[in-house]
C-alpha cells in the first residue's frame, strides 16, 4: 500500500467518523434539550445578562461547591 | 455526557479544536512531502547571482502583479510556453508562483526576453510597451545587489536540504571570498549586454547593481 | 460575588487597543487607497522613491489591514466582552492586569517596527508571511501572551458555561497559532553559515510545491481564523447585546461552529486549482469549498433571524444596521467564495480581479463594518459617555456601503472582462489580444476602484473623528447603557 492509498483511507475514514461525531451533537442537542434535561437557548442570555452585578446563568462557583457535597455524600 | 463535560473544560475543548483544525493539514500536505519535492532531473539549482536576483524578485514583490505558474490551458501554453511542472520549483525557497497577473506570466520569460529588453523595460515600462501601468525600477540600477546573501543561501539550502550546490560552497568567509570572482563574472557577462555605462563601471569595480543580479535572474527563468 | 460593591470591569487594556485598531485601519486603508490609484494613475508610484512603488506597498497595505486592523480590532473586543461573559473584571487579577498591558506595549511596538522592515523590503516572499524570522518570534510570542491572558481569564470566571462567542475566539487563538507557526519555518542563513550576508535573510523549510500548498493552507485559514472566526464571535455577543434579543438559535451557533472548524482547513488548496499540486488536493478543495457554504450560511442566517420581530430597529439604529449588512456581506462573500472554487469558474477568475474583489467584500463589508459597529457600542460603556453624532454615522454608513458596492462590482466586471480576454481565440484559434490589451481595458474599473477606496476612506475617517468627539466631548452618561447604545 503506497502513500496515496493510506492518504485516501485516511480522508474516508476520518470524515465518515467527524460526520458520525457532528450528528451524534446534533441529535444530543435536541434530544437533551426535549427531554428537559439542559435548556440550550438560556445560555443566549450569557451575552444579555452581563453586567458584573448580575448573578451567572451557571454559577461555576456554585457548582463546584455542589459537586463537592455530593461527593461527601 | 461528553459534550457537556467538553463545553465546561476550556482545556480539553481546545485540545479538541486543535484535532479538528489539524486534521486537513496533517492529511493533505505531510503525506505528499517527499513525493512533491523530487526535482526534474534536468534541474540545476540557481547560481549565486540569480539567487541575488531571486533575492531582490522577493525584496521588491514581483509577486504582486506577475505570477510563474502556467496553467494547462492552451490560450497560456500559447502565451508562455510549456505549462509548469512540479519538479522544476523543486529548489524554489519561498515558491513565487504568485497569485494576481496585473502584468503577465513571467515562469518561462527567459524563453522570449533579453538582457538588452530588460534593461530599457525596467528604466521605462511605458516606453517598451506603450499603456504599461508598471512603475519604473530605476532604483535597481543605483542599489547594490547582496551577493553574499545570495551565498549564504546557497551554503544553507546545500547543507540542510541537501540542494546539489558543488563541494567549493562553504560556510567559511574563505570559501565565500574564493567564490566571489565567479559571481562577479556572470554579473560581466549581464553587464557586457546592457548599454548602462554606470552599470559596466560598477561591475569592472567590483560591484553588483541590483540590476545584474534581476536581469540574471529572469533570464534563467525557462 | 457581591462582596466588593465597587467591583467593576476593567476596560484599560481594551481602551488601549481600541486606539491602534483606529490607528491602523487608517493607515491600512490609506496605503490601500493609493495602491488602487496607482493602478489607475501609475505616475503616482514615484511619490516616495523607490519604497512607493505598488509592490512594495503592497504587503504594507495587506498586512497592516490583517495584522495591525483586525487583529488589535479582535484583542479590543476580546479584552472587552470576555471580561462579561465571564462575569469577572480584569482587576480582580493584578497578574492579568500586568500581563495585557505588556500584551498591548509589545504587541503596538512589534508592530510598528515591523510595518516598517516592509518597507525597506525585508520580507520573506510569502503572502501575508512576509515578516523575516526575527519578527515572526516576536508574533508568536505576541501571541502567547494573549494565549495565557486567555486562559487566565477563563480560569477564574463566574460563568461556567463559555459562551459561544469565547469558544470562536479560542479557534481564532488556536487556528491562527497552528498556521503561522508552520507556515513560517524558515533557516536564517546568517546563523548556518560563518556569520555571512544579512541577519535579516532566510529560506523556508519548505520548497516549490509543498512550500504553496503550506502557504495557501495558511493564507486561506489565517482569512478563515483571522477574518471570519473571530468576526462572527464578535457579531454573536454584539448583535443580541445591542438589540436586547438574545441569539435566535444557541445550538445551531454551536454547530456552526464545529461545522466550520472541519471544513475550514480543507478548502486552502482551491487556490492552486490547476497548478501543480495533486489533482486530488484540488478536487477536494473545490468540493469543501461548497461545503462550507453550509456553516457559513448556518451563522450567518442565525445573525439575521435574532433579529425577527424587530426589524424596526434597523430604521432607529445605525448600530444593528451596521452589523445587518455586516452579515449580509458575509453571505454575499460566502457565496462568491465557493462559486470561485469551482474549477471551470476558477480558470476564469484566476489570477485576475474578481479575486480582490472577492476579498474586499468580504473585508470592508463584513469584518470592518462588524469591528466599527463593536468599538461604537463599547465607546459608551468605557468612557461613560454617549455617542457624539448619530448623523454623522448614518452619513458613514452610506458612504462605505456605496463604497463597497462601487469596488466589487468594479472588480466583478474587470476580472470577468480580463478573464475572457486572455483566453480569446480568433476563428484560426490563435490569441486575438495581446497581454497589454487586457490592462488597458481595465483603465475606467480601476478609477472607480480608486474612487470608492477614496469613500470609504473617508468614511472610515468620520469613524475616527467621530469616536474621538465621543472620547473626548460625548454627553457623560450616568449609567451603563444595557442595551442600545445612546447616541446624540
Amino acid at each position: 500500500m503506497d502513500i496515496q492509498d493510506i492518504q485516501g483511507y485516511g480522508m474516508f475514514f476520518l470524515t465518515i467518523f467527524l460526520t458520525v461525531i457532528l450528528y451524534w451533537y446534533i441529535i444530543y442537542l435536541y434530544r437533551s434539550e426535549k427531554k428537559g434535561e439542559r435548556d440550550f437557548e438560556k445560555y443566549g442570555r450569557i451575552a444579555l445578562d452581563d453586567s458584573i452585578g448580575t448573578p451567572p446563568v451557571e454559577d461555576k462557583i456554585a457548582s463546584e461547591r455542589e459537586n463537592t457535597k455530593e461527593q461527601i455524600k | 455526557m461528553f459534550f457537556h463535560w467538553l463545553e465546561k473544560n476550556p482545556f480539553y475543548f481546545a485540545v479538541l479544536i486543535s484535532i479538528v483544525i489539524s486534521f486537513a493539514g496533517l492529511l493533505e500536505i505531510v503525506p505528499n512531502f517527499a513525493q512533491a519535492a523530487r526535482p526534474l532531473t534536468t534541474e540545476t539549482p540557481k547560481t549565486v547571482l540569480e539567487l541575488a536576483g531571486k533575492n531582490l524578485y522577493v525584496k521588491d514583490n514581483c509577486i504582486a502583479c506577475h505570477s510563474q505558474m502556467i496553467r494547462p490551458f492552451k490560450s497560456e501554453t500559447d502565451r508562455y510556453g510549456k505549462y509548469s511542472l512540479s519538479g522544476e520549483y523543486a529548489y524554489d525557497r519561498p515558491f513565487l508562483w504568485g497569485s494576481k497577473r496585473t502584468g503577465p506570466d513571467l515562469h518561462r520569460v527567459g524563453n522570449y526576453r533579453t538582457t538588452d529588453w530588460h534593461e530599457n523595460h525596467m528604466l521605462n515600462p511605458p516606453a517598451i510597451v506603450p499603456g504599461s501601468i508598471m512603475p519604473a525600477y530605476k532604483h535597481m540600477f543605483t542599489n547594490l545587489a547582496d551577493i553574499e546573501t545570495a551565498y549564504a543561501e546557497a551554503v544553507t539550502v546545500k547543507n540542510a536540504f541537501f540542494t546539489p550546490y558543488g563541494p567549493e560552497f562553504k560556510k567559511t568567509r574563505a570559501a565565500w571570498e574564493a567564490h566571489r570572482p565567479k559571481v562577479l563574472a556572470d554579473a560581466k557577462k549581464i553587464a557586457d549586454d546592457m548599454k548602462s555605462e554606470d552599470v559596466k563601471k560598477a561591475v569592472a569595480n567590483g560591484q553588483v547593481p541590483e540590476i545584474v543580479a534581476m536581469i540574471a535572474y529572469l533570464n534563467s527563468l525557462k | 460575588m457581591q462582596s466588593n460593591a465597587a467591583l467593576e470591569y476593567d476596560y484599560t487594556v481594551a481602551k488601549m487597543f481600541t486606539y491602534v485598531t483606529i490607528l491602523f485601519g487608517f493607515l491600512g486603508m490609506l496605503v490601500g487607497t493609493i495602491l488602487a490609484l496607482q493602478l489607475a494613475f501609475p505616475e503616482l508610484n514615484y511619490l516616495i522613491g523607490e519604497y512607493g512603488t505598488f509592490s512594495r506597498l503592497r504587503p504594507v497595505h495587506t498586512n497592516t489591514v490583517i495584522f495591525g486592523f483586525t487583529v488589535s480590532g479582535v484583542f479590543a473586543t476580546w479584552y472587552y466582552f470576555a471580561q462579561r461573559v465571564l462575569k469577572v473584571s480584569m482587576a480582580e487579577s493584578r497578574f492579568l492586569m500586568i500581563l495585557g498591558k505588556a500584551h498591548f506595549w509589545v504587541y503596538f511596538i512589534g508592530a510598528l517596527i515591523a510595518t516598517i522592515t516592509l518597507v525597506f523590503g525585508i520580507s520573506a516572499g510569502k503572502e501575508y508571511a512576509q515578516y523575516e524570522w526575527w519578527i515572526d518570534i516576536v508574533i508568536v510570542i505576541i501571541w502567547l501572551m494573549w494565549g495565557v491572558s486567555i486562559f487566565g481569564i477563563i480560569g477564574i470566571r463566574r460563568e461556567k458555561v463559555l459562551y459561544v462567542s469565547i469558544w470562536y475566539y479560542l479557534a481564532c487563538f488556536l487556528g491562527i497559532a497552528m498556521l503561522y507557526l508552520f507556515n513560517n519555518m524558515s533557516i536564517p542563513t546568517y546563523f548556518m553559515t560563518d556569520g555571512l550576508g544579512s541577519i535579516n535573510h532566510s529560506v523556508s523549510m519548505y520548497a516549490g510545491t509543498n512550500d504553496a500548498l503550506v502557504q495557501w493552507w495558511y493564507g486561506h485559514n489565517a482569512v478563515a481564523f483571522g477574518f471570519t472566526v473571530p468576526i462572527v464571535g464578535m457579531i454573536y455577543y454584539f448583535l443580541p447585546k445591542e438589540s436586547g434579543q438574545a441569539i435566535y438559535s444557541y445550538k445551531l451557533s454551536l454547530l456552526s461552529f464545529w461545522g466550520l472548524m472541519f471544513v475550514y482547513l480543507w478548502a486552502g488548496s482551491h487556490h492552486l486549482l490547476w497548478s501543480t499540486v495533486p489533482d486530488w488536493m484540488q478536487t477536494m478543495g473545490s468540493a469543501f469549498s461548497i461545503v462550507l457554504i453550509l456553516p457559513s450560511w448556518g451563522s450567518a442566517i442565525n445573525m439575521l433571524l435574532t433579529m425577527k420581530g424587530e426589524w424596526n430597529q434597523l430604521a432607529e439604529n445605525p448600530l444593528i444596521k451596521f452589523m445587518v449588512i455586516a452579515s449580509t456581506f458575509y453571505m454575499l462573500s460566502t457565496i462568491e467564495g465557493p462559486i470561485q472554487a469551482i474549477k471551470s469558474v476558477n480558470a476564469i477568475a484566476h489570477f485576475t480581479d474578481w479575486i480582490p474583489g472577492h476579498v474586499h467584500d468580504g473585508v470592508l463589508g463584513w469584518v470592518v463594518f462588524m469591528t466599527m459597529a463593536a468599538l461604537f457600542h463599547m465607546a459608551p460603556r468605557m468612557w461613560k459617555r454617549e455617542i457624539y453624532s448619530k448623523k454623522l454615522m448614518g452619513i458613514q454608513f452610506w458612504m462605505q456601503t456605496t463604497a463597497v458596492v462601487l469596488y466589487f462590482t468594479s472588480m466583478w466586471v474587470a476580472g470577468i472582462t480580463q478573464g475572457m480576454m486572455w483566453r480569446a481565440v480568433d476563428e484560426y484559434g490563435n490569441l486575438v489580444y495581446s497581454f497589454i490589451d487586457t490592462v488597458t481595458v481595465l483603465h475606467p474599473y480601476y478609477v472607480i476602484r480608486g474612487v470608492s477606496g477614496v469613500l470609504y476612506l473617508t468614511g472610515f475617517i468620520l469613524f475616527a473623528y467621530n469616536m474621538y468627539k465621543t472620547i473626548t466631548a460625548g454627553r457623560e452618561l450616568t449609567e451603563e447603557p444595557q442595551f442600545k447604545t445612546p447616541m446624540a
